[in-house]
């Protein structure tokens, strides 16, 4: 459904209760009763997923599966799928950056792109009481996907020109990617550069965010809004995460989220940033319930908050953890 | 000769690996470690001093100021890249036995899981921390850490993982390496991974940073 997310931005902004929007889509596969493998090739499997988390929880959007394989494997990229966790790329698509010129920017019939964007098609035209978030990955992270990780950490030392080549191929092929995401009606795009979360300031500025400052330019509008997640940065990137233009920054548990709520603008929203991994993995309902309180209690002087998990919330995640989150912040906006 | 080692250990912190390495740009076109430690070794430095004063100082530099963030993963690994160009010309005084190293670390990625970065660089920064590295790569099984800690007995093990649902997969190595050989000291890391989960599944060791690592290392390896 279209909806304006300029109003959508300012009614959370104004918004008495604080709202919340966890990335959560694995769990809809287990109350679903199938598989992650299956959500990663199938559109319909996967568009249920979602749809089963819209219909038991009241979150403030619903957020699409966050599969950072799917460009890299439509670079040619080789993937391993499984039951129980998010494909994960296996080796490096390129040896070293004289391979880059040589790299086709992939068309979006590659690999499985059009499974996704047809989830995201089919999801646009199911949920209507709140926006659909697509999962995309960012520049720095799908070059890192596609040199190794390792190796491009210093290589973009070595060579900075050849891996700001190798950037602009895969700015390009997202900025095709993210206006066929427009095109199935989805109202915004979760971005995740987790890798950039390893560099300096600095270098973050000139390997990421300067290239998803292209993607928002290009992309985002009035019905189209950009969240851009980092779940490395502690605070040093702050500044360069918001020079990127995203209306919304995506924060993960290493962040002080207080202290760059006072940092920040209080017309950018501001997500995180409840522990994936520690507590809605492998906490207790009573663990993830006062982290969340805490967590709500410190931030609740900003209105650009919004409630959310540090990163992708992981698979087999209990779902009494995500009803303890829950729980916790209706209790909280009961007593606003 | 005290020369020498400060200049190879600002080189390792600076990441300058050898004379025709562009990086770091202030320092294009000068010598590296790499012809810097050979010129200490042929001036009469000592391997183990080269070893101790120049690589490991230049490393446990570097291993600091990334704890403080005054440094960022990059600059970690070009260190840890220019300090191995360094380490290739001691490498004859190990097999000689003229130069010793602390420990062995056998260190890994657990099975499922395909992520390496964070291993890496622990890796790395064990070896510029002294201790030969026994690398088994990623997606390591049970049996392949257990059969590696057969072969090199006294080495303590390092299990990264990044992924929650390969987490399960370090306590599976973690019983399996302790219940063959109960002397081993384990420990694990990862993004996902903290210290209480480590004392959970019978882990000797946790650590959030490779200096932490080594930190390790040097506290429990005599």
């Amino acid at each position: 459904m279209k909806i304006h997310m300029q109003d959508w931005k300012r009614e959370v902004l104004a918004s008495r209760t604080r709202q919340a929007l966890p990335i959560l889509t694995s769990l809809g596969f287990d109350l679903n009763g199938t598989t992650i493998r299956a959500g990663a090739s199938d559109s319909r499997v996967q568009a249920r997923a979602v749809q089963t988390l819209a219909r038991a929880y009241r979150f403030a959007a619903s957020p699409m599966m966050m599969d950072l394989s799917v460009e890299a494997e439509a670079f040619g990229a080789t993937i391993r799928l499984s039951d129980i966790e998010v494909p994960v790329v296996v080796g490096s698509r390129l040896q070293d950056c004289s391979e880059v010129a040589g790299l086709e920017v992939p068309g979006l019939q590659a690999g499985r792109l059009p499974k996704y964007l047809e989830a995201a098609r089919l999801v646009a035209g199911a949920i209507s009481d709140r926006p659909v978030f697509a999962g995309c990955i960012g520049p720095f992270s799908l070059a890192g996907r596609l040199f190794g990780m390792t190796e491009i950490m210093t290589e973009m030392l070595m060579d900075p020109e050849g891996i700001l080549a190798l950037l602009e191929k895969c700015t390009a092929f997202l900025g095709d990617y993210l206006e066929a995401f427009v095109a199935t009606g989805v109202n915004g795009i979760i971005m995740a550069e987790p890798a950039a979360g390893l560099l300096s300031p600095a270098q973050c500025d000139a390997f990421s965010s300067a290239f998803v400052a292209r993607l928002v330019r290009r992309v985002q509008t009035d019905h189209f809004a950009v969240i851009l997640h980092n779940c490395g940065n502690n605070g040093g990137q702050n500044r360069s995460m918001l020079s990127t233009g995203a209306w919304g920054l995506h924060f993960g548990n290493r962040l002080d989220l207080p202290a760059a709520l006072a940092e920040l603008p209080r017309d950018v929203l501001v997500m995180g940033n409840v522990d994936p991994a520690g507590l809605f993995k492998m906490g207790t309902p009573e663990q993830i319930g006062a982290a969340t309180t805490g967590l709500l209690a410190a931030t609740a002087q900003y209105p650009n908050f919004v409630l959310s998990s540090g990163c992708d919330i992981p698979p087999l995640t209990p779902a009494a953890n995500v009803d303890a989150f829950q729980a916790a912040l209706a209790r909280f906006n009961a007593g606003r | 000769m005290t020369d020498f080692l400060k200049q190879i250990a600002t080189l390792v912190e600076r990441g300058k690996v050898n004379a025709r390495s562009p990086y770091p740009p202030d320092l294009k076109g000068q010598e590296g470690v790499d012809e810097v430690t050979k010129a200490a070794l042929e001036a009469g430095v000592s391997a183990q001093d080269v070893l101790e004063q120049g690589l490991i100082a230049g490393m446990k530099a570097i291993g600091a100021r990334f704890r403080r963030d005054e440094v960022f993963v990059p600059d970690v690994l070009m260190a840890a890249k220019s300090m191995k160009t360094g380490m290739a010309h001691i490498r004859p005084f190990f097999q000689s036995g003229q130069v010793k190293r602390k420990g062995v670390l056998i260190i890994g990625t657990v099975a499922g899981d395909m992520h390496d970065i964070g291993k890496n660089l622990v890796a790395m920064v064990a070896e510029g921390g002294g201790y030969e590295v026994v690398d088994l790569g990623i997606d390591v099984s049970t049996e392949k850490f257990v059969n590696a800690v057969a072969e090199r007995p006294g080495a303590v093990v390092g299990l990264s993982a990044l992924l929650t649902t390969t987490m399960g997969n370090m306590e599976e190595t973690v019983k399996a390496v302790k219940a063959r050989f109960p002397a081993t000291l384990v420990m694990v890391g990862g993004a996902p991974v903290n210290a209480h989960f480590a004392q959970q599944i019978g882990a000797d060791g946790y650590s959030a940073d490779p200096q932490g690592a080594v930190d390790y290392l040097n506290s429990v390896v005599a």
